[in-house]
C-alpha cells in the first residue's frame, strides 16, 4: 500500500525504516529526511511496515508499506533489515540515493553522486572518525573487501536492476554464500550481501565507476558523537528548520591501560553513526 | 547537551592530528568533480598538466581520469573549472585549519 503525497518523478532518497522494541527508526527516518530536503532538496519515501507507518505523510514525500521479512535477529531482538533489494522495485525515482536512517546528512556532498555513474555507487572505503588507519572490513581472510550498502545511488537502468536481483539472490541464499565466503551467516547484513551481489553483476571484476570516491565516515567503538546544538524548527510548529551541523566527536583514547579523553569538532560534514543511542541523543538534543 | 561542560567534565584534550585527519578527509572530497564525461580531482598533478597543456595552446588533449579512463577533454575549460574548485576548496580548508590552529 502507498499513500502519496504528490508524484515525484527525477531524483529522492529511498529509506527504510521498521520499529522494534527498542528503537523508533521512522524517527531516525524522520530526522533523516528533513536533512535531506534540506541538504540535498531531495524529496523523501519511507518504506516501512503497518505497524510503524506514521499516520500522516509528514516530512515524507510517499510512505509506501511492505510486508517485513522479520527472520533475522541480532543482540536477542528481531531487527529488520531483509529486504533491501525492493528498492529499485518500490523508488518512484529515476535516480535514487537509498540511505541507511542513521547516516546524518550535514552538507550536498551526496549530490555529487549522481554525476559519477550512470547506473550504481556505493562506498568501498571506511574511516572511523578519531580512528585512523583502521583496517577495511573483510568478509573473511579468504575474501572480498566489504562494500557498504549505507549510502547507494542507483538510476533506473538495467545494471541497476541487475544487481538488485542479485541481492535479492544473495539474501535468499546467504546461508550458502557463507559458507563459501567463510563468514558467520548468524546475522544477515546487507554490506555483505552487496558485496557479493556487485561482484556477481561485475564477473568478480572491479569496476572502480561503482565506488564512490571518498570514504564513508563511521563513528565506531570507544566514540561518542554529541550536537553541539539542537536543531530548531522555526516557527515551534512551522516548516522551517535551522540545522545544526556542528558536532563533538569525543573519543576514549586507551594507552598504557589508562584512558584519556580527547575531542575534536566537526563541521558541515556527513557520517554514519553505528550505535543507535547516540544518534537517538543528538535528534533529542 | 551541553558540549562546552561535558568537555571540561570530561577533562577531554583536543585532538590534534585527529582534527587534521577529519579536515584532510572532508576537503579531498570536495576536490573531486565530475566533468566533461571524466571524473577528476582538482589537485596539484592535474591541474599541472592542464596548465602545461594550456600553454603549448594544447585545446583538445586526452587525460586519464580517476576512474583510470581516458577522456578527451578541453583543456583550457577543465583548468579553468579545477583551478576554480582548487582555490575555492584550500580557502574553506586553510580556514577550518586556522581555527584549529587556535585551539592549541
Amino acid at each position: 500500500m502507498a499513500r502519496t503525497r504528490k508524484q515525484e518523478i527525477g531524483r529522492g532518497v529511498v529509506l527504510f525504516a521498521f520499529n522494534s522494541s527498542k528503537y523508533n527508526y521512522v524517527e531516525m527516518a524522520e530526522y533523516c529526511a528533513r536533512r535531506a530536503s534540506s541538504f540535498l532538496g531531495l524529496p523523501t519515501t519511507l518504506i516501512t511496515d503497518a505497524k510503524s507507518a506514521p499516520k500522516d505523510t509528514g516530512v515524507f514525500d510517499n510512505i509506501i508499506e511492505v510486508v517485513p521479512d522479520k527472520n533475522n535477529i541480532r543482540e536477542n531482538q528481531v531487527w529488520i533489515n531483509k529486504g533491501r533489494y525492493q528498492a529499485y522495485e518500490l523508488s518512484p525515482y529515476e535516480e535514487t540515493l537509498l540511505i541507511d536512517v542513521d547516516y546524518v546528512i550535514n552538507s550536498d556532498k551526496l549530490l555529487k553522486t549522481f554525476d559519477f555513474s550512470d547506473s550504481f555507487c556505493c562506498h568501498n572505503r571506511t574511516e572511523f572518525l578519531m580512528h585512523p588507519n583502521v583496517s577495511q572490513e573483510y568478509l573473511s581472510s579468504y575474501s572480498y573487501s566489504s562494500l557498504w550498502a549505507t549510502v547507494i545511488m542507483f538510476k533506473k537502468s538495467e545494471r541497476a536492476k541487475q544487481i538488485f536481483e542479485a541481492l535479492e539472490m544473495v539474501q535468499h541464499n546467504y546461508d550458502h554464500y557463507a559458507n563459501i565466503h567463510s563468514f558467520i551467516a548468524g546475522v544477515y547484513r546487507n554490506d555483505y550481501a552487496l558485496t557479493l551481489a556487485l561482484n556477481i553483476v561485475n564477473g568478480h571484476s572491479t569496476e572502480p565507476s561503482d565506488y564512490i570516491p571518498w570514504d564513508l565516515m563511521h563513528v565506531g567503538k570507544n566514540t561518542s558523537v554529541y550536537a553541539n546544538q539542537v536543531d530548531t524548527q522555526i516557527p515551534a510548529d512551522g516548516d522551517y528548520w535551522d540545522f545544526n551541523t556542528e558536532f563533538t566527536v569525543m573519543f576514549d583514547n586507551w594507552k598504557n591501560s589508562k584512558m584519556r579523553k580527547e575531542y575534536i569538532t566537526i563541521k558541515d560534514m556527513d557520517f554514519h553513526i553505528m550505535n543507535k543511542d547516540l544518534f537517538a541523543g543528538i535528534m533529542n538534543g | 547537551m551541553d558540549t562546552k561542560k561535558l568537555i571540561s567534565d570530561a577533562k577531554a584534550r583536543f585532538a590534534h592530528n585527529s582534527a587534521k585527519v577529519y579536515l584532510k578527509e572532508k576537503y579531498e572530497s570536495k576536490l573531486i568533480i565530475a566533468e566533461q564525461g571524466g571524473l577528476w580531482k582538482a589537485d596539484a598533478n592535474t591541474i599541472t598538466i592542464l596548465t602545461a597543456l594550456s600553454n603549448q595552446f594544447e585545446t583538445t588533449t586526452v587525460l586519464i581520469d580517476t576512474f583510470d579512463n581516458p577522456v578527451e577533454v578541453d583543456a583550457t575549460a577543465l583548468l579553468e573549472t579545477l583551478t576554480t574548485t582548487y582555490k575555492n576548496v584550500m580557502t574553506e580548508w586553510y580556514a577550518e585549519w586556522q581555527e584549529l590552529e587556535n585551539k592549541r
